[in-house]
Parts: structure tokens; C-alpha cells; sequence
């Protein structure tokens, strides 16, 4: 089971989905886009706990981390 | 003449200020029992169903998941962690809270520059601790060019804030 987690006022909001199903794995392709598209940051882990920034969708990725787009505080 | 101008002048002020009074009273009654119709739970705003402290553990949650066991550890002992920028490869802290809490550190260790950053919108310090230590492992630049800058040297209340230099 995959999961993309949004962070959002809540602390994050999660979406499970299996990737091997295509119809969700389209649906979480597209969560992808909207979300990258209106300036929210992806991230994944890699196998040694490191933090790497996706540009496109990584159908393999078991956890997606996304968040809002930076600004100065 | 002017005394007595100065008595009306305290007589208008007085009566203005008790109705004033009387109206704000009459405002937070007002206030107190729209809010005491409200569900509690959703008090803060509309679709809010996570009580703060909730919310708080769960971005603390998603931190600690994704912080290194280095990270891990000091988090846990000195509620601060510390990460090195992906370009320049300097230290930056990053302590709990929601802004001004990152500090460039010197090769002392000792914080010289601070820098605010924060992902947009209404987000718990958990979240925005972890997407500023994202932000500073992946793309340092990009994180610093929206960043404010301020000093460090006079403590942490009251700094000059201003923009980052390209």
C-alpha cells in the first residue's frame, strides 16, 4: 500500500492507495499533478532516510511527502 | 473660560467613554453566546476537527518519521536539529517552532545568520520544521531566495529582518 501525505491545517491528510491497481495509481497521478501544479512540494525517502524532491510522479514510491510552496516569514 | 472648556471637554470625554464601555460590553455578550452555540470542535474555524494539541502530535509524528536517527536524537534531547545545505554545505539549526527558528551555524557551531522561512498557509511546527529541513537538504538555494534574513547578535526578539541577498 502506497500512501501520499498532504500536510494541510490538520498536521496532514493521508491517501492510501495500491499501486498495483491502475485505476488508483491514475488517480494518484493525478493527485500528483494538482498538487505540484498549484505549488506544493514533493518529496519521497530514499532507502538510506535521505529526503529527495520529485518532479514527476514515482509510480514506485511507497511515501510521498507533499507541502505548500515556501515563502519568507 | 478655559476651565470651563476643559470641564465640557471632560464631561464629553467621560460620556464617550462610558459608551464605549457599555457597547463593548454588549458586543462580547453578543460574541460569548454566538460562540457558546458553536460546536467545540470546530470552533477555531470551518472544517477544523483536530484539537490544537492533536494536531500539534501529529506533525511532531510525521517529523520524527522523517528526521535521520542523528536528527532524531537531537531533536529528542535538545528540541532543536540540525541539517547541511545541499549547495554550500554549511549547518543550519532548526529548532521547534513555526518561524525565525533557523540559524546558520559559523564552523564554531555557533549561530551567526538566521533565517525564516515557511511553508504557505496555517500548518502545525512539525510540518514546517520538516518541510524547511526538506527544503534546506534539497534545494538550499531555492529556499533562501524566498527566505528573510536576520541577525542573530542582539538575540532572537526584535531583529532587524531583511530581504536575503541573491
Amino acid at each position: 500500500m502506497a500512501t501520499q501525505i498532504v500536510m494541510d491545517r490538520t498536521g496532514d491528510t493521508r491517501h492510501n492507495f495500491d499501486a498495483k491497481n491502475a485505476d488508483a495509481l491514475l488517480k494518484a497521478e493525478e493527485r500528483f499533478r494538482e498538487l505540484t501544479g498549484a505549488g506544493f512540494t514533493a518529496a519521497v525517502r530514499t532507502a538510506s532516510g535521505e529526503a529527495m524532491v520529485k518532479r514527476t510522479f514515482d509510480p514506485n514510491a511507497e511515501e510521498t511527502l507533499f507541502f505548500p510552496r515556501l515563502v519568507g516569514g | 473660560m478655559s476651565r470651563q472648556l476643559l470641564r465640557n471637554a471632560k464631561e464629553r470625554l467621560r460620556s464617550f467613554l462610558s459608551e464605549c464601555g457599555s457597547r463593548a460590553r454588549v458586543l462580547r455578550d453578543s460574541l460569548r453566546r454566538q460562540l457558546n452555540r458553536i460546536d467545540p470542535s470546530s470552533r477555531f474555524a470551518p472544517g477544523f476537527r483536530y484539537e490544537y494539541w492533536e494536531r500539534e502530535a501529529r506533525g511532531l509524528e510525521l517529523l520524527k518519521q522523517w528526521l535521520s536517527p542523528e536528527q532524531f536524537a537531537q531533536y529528542d534531547v535538545k528540541s532543536y536539529f540540525e541539517v547541511i545545505g545541499y549547495h554550500s554545505g554549511k549547518r543550519y539549526r532548526i529548532s521547534r517552532g513555526t518561524s525565525m527558528n533557523i540559524h546558520e551555524l559559523d564552523g564554531a557551531g555557533c549561530p551567526c545568520v538566521g533565517w525564516c522561512f515557511v511553508p504557505k498557509g496555517h500548518l502545525v511546527a512539525g510540518d514546517i520544521m520538516l518541510a524547511q529541513k526538506i527544503a534546506l537538504e534539497t534545494d538550499e538555494r531555492g529556499a533562501l531566495a524566498v527566505a528573510n534574513r536576520f541577525s542573530v547578535s542582539t538575540g532572537r526578539r526584535n531583529m532587524l529582518l531583511y530581504p536575503a541577498m541573491p
